[in-house]
């Protein structure tokens, strides 16, 4: 579980403020430490003064743009500027952005999962593509791309052979479900089945609706 | 030998340029925006060494940009047609490159927003480019090692292009469409419907209501190149028999004033000493509007022509150095009048 504030690992004491996890550092850097202490401190504490609820709005602005230290360790792009530019600087931003990144894709595109072909495959007949000479070199280069693309679809093929037959019908029935009214178990079953098939979404939809029931509990 | 652009295509009448675009980035470097001048300079090698010669063997720097910005020739688009890209507003144009084959019609361009922006154009409507430039990205996915994801495919810079990184555009001149009521918003629907988009060569300005639109898929996740191809096929034959119907109700119902309408412009394309780009645009919309209801015959243009003449001014190049627009607009009149020389 990682802070959505300044990225790092969350280990000690889960924070979650409208919905946002935090961990204690940033917690307490934000003035919301109050949140840390016990309910008992919190009953017996008097009722905060104006300008403690005016800066709480301050700070409830700051929440909001509060990822700009969460940043690329490879190309030095901070979040704020992927929110501003709409772009990434380099491959790892994919990670240190994860959820924003899914985000951002869904809005500007309506999907994000991939559907393509895998690189040096191909949809058109292999003989008319253009620019394959008959190098040895290439001809080695191309036998290896070839032999990869063909263990891939191997792969593919016997994983989808493993497939109890109606995986993908169970999958589209919980897909389809009120999420609401599933039980924990077709929750966990949601979860491994989406994974088997490739559908992170969703195996992450069902994840977070179980694990905030186990949160409410 | 002719330009791509300056051939034959199919349902020209219709559909000026149909273009296929695959973009390609390669591990171990940031994207663009975030590269250094030693990082772009080791890119330009790495590719250098994979583009195969013998298909995209011409070279195009960017260095050679301003060149002849204030010479009389260099109004009429050089690059900037040839290429689909608008000089006037490249980044880092010192790191630009472009290979490309004898009419221009596949090219290979270097740093243009991701590291490799492999293109195919065609001119009318041409499904089949997207085979040539996908053959040319194979070509180099066996010999770089591309940025790639199983959960996100092609992984670029720009999110709206990660996942095939392959957008198809059809250029279309729908004059008809664009001046009937209600027509453009019928149309947009339909295009939302396949989820693609639609969007005007130019928003405002000389070329705002040029009739003139851009076509072209949304998504490149969630869908395959396959199924991008097939929506776009789908999208254009619909598109093409809607603008033609169109022209033969405003042709037919208003023979005498479109037939008027169509001679004029012809009469201004082919003898004007001044034109400007508002006023060829127009001359070209009645044109394309009337020519096949033409029984006389008097106005002799090819199809080839009117499509020349269009993308010549849509793509006209605005050079840096500011010109006199009654210059620009006697050189663009001279242009058009020569070309139209050869028809009579």
């Amino acid at each position: 579980m990682k802070c959505a504030r300044c990225g790092a690992e969350v280990t000690n004491k889960i924070i979650k403020i409208n919905g946002v996890i935090y961990c204690e550092n940033c917690v307490k850097e934000l003035g919301y430490d109050r949140f840390l202490k016990n309910p008992e401190e919190l009953l017996g504490a008097a009722f905060s003064p104006l300008d403690e609820i005016a800066s709480s709005f301050a700070k409830m602005a700051e929440l909001d743009f509060g990822n700009s230290a969460l940043t690329c360790p490879k190309c030095g792009m901070s979040l704020r500027e992927f929110e501003n530019k709409g772009i990434v600087g380099c491959i790892e931003c994919y990670n240190t952005f994860g959820d924003y990144v899914t985000k951002e894709m869904f809005r500007q595109q309506g999907a994000d999962e991939y559907a393509g072909r895998a690189p040096g495959q191909s949809l058109i007949a292999e003989d008319s593509l253009i620019g394959e000479d008959d190098s040895a070199e290439e001809k080695k280069d191309t036998s290896k791309a070839d032999a990869k693309v063909d263990e891939e679809k191997k792969e593919k093929a016997e994983d989808k052979a493993a497939d109890p037959a109606g995986d993908e019908k169970k999958l589209e029935k919980l897909s389809k479900a009120d999420i609401g009214m599933l039980t924990d178990e077709e929750l966990t079953e949601g979860i491994k089945l989406a994974t088997k098939l490739e559908n992170y979404q969703l195996a992450i939809r069902f994840r977070d609706e179980l694990k905030g029931r186990k949160d409410g509990e | 030998m002719s330009m791509w652009y300056e051939k034959y295509g199919k349902e020209q009448d219709v559909v000026l340029s149909t273009k296929a675009f695959i973009v390609r980035n390669i591990k171990g470097y940031n994207f663009p925006d975030k590269m250094s001048d030693s990082d772009f300079d080791s890119l330009e090698d790495k590719i250098d060494e994979a583009v195969d010669k013998t298909v995209t063997g011409n070279i195009w720097s960017a260095n050679a940009l301003g060149s002849g910005d204030s010479t009389d020739s260099s109004l009429l688009t050089p690059e900037s047609q040839l290429f689909g890209i608008n000089m006037g507003i490249l980044r880092h144009p010192e790191h630009k490159r472009i290979y490309y084959n004898d009419d221009a019609g596949l090219s290979v361009v270097v740093g243009s927003g991701e590291h490799l922006t492999i293109r195919a154009m065609s001119a009318g409507y041409d499904p089949s480019v997207y085979s040539k430039a996908e053959s040319i990205a194979v070509n180099l996915e066996r010999k770089l090692d591309m940025a790639y994801s199983d959960r996100y495919g092609f992984l670029t810079s720009n999110l709206k292009l990660t996942g095939t990184g392959f957008k198809m555009l059809y250029t279309v001149a729908i004059p008809a469409i664009s001046k009937s009521n209600g027509a453009l918003t019928t149309l947009r629907q339909r295009v939302g419907q396949y989820y693609w988009d639609i969007y005007p060569f130019a928003e405002q300005g000389e070329l705002g209501n040029s009739g003139v639109y851009i076509i072209t898929n949304v998504s490149t996740m969630g869908v395959s190149e396959d199924e991008i191809i097939k929506r776009g096929e789908k999208l254009l034959s619909d598109i093409i028999q809607f603008e033609r119907a169109l022209r033969e109700k405003v042709a037919t119902k208003n023979k005498v004033q479109t037939s008027d309408m169509y001679g004029r412009a012809y009469g201004l394309l082919r003898y004007a000493s001044i034109i400007n780009r508002k006023e060829a645009i127009d001359a070209l919309s009645w044109l394309r509007v009337f020519k096949e209801y033409d029984d006389l015959g008097e106005v002799n243009i090819s199809w080839e022509k009117i499509n020349k003449l269009t993308q010549d001014v849509c793509w006209e190049f605005i050079p840096t150095i500011k010109r006199n627009s009654t210059d620009a607009a006697a050189i663009r009149a001279a242009k058009i009048k020569t070309i139209l020389k050869g028809d009579d």
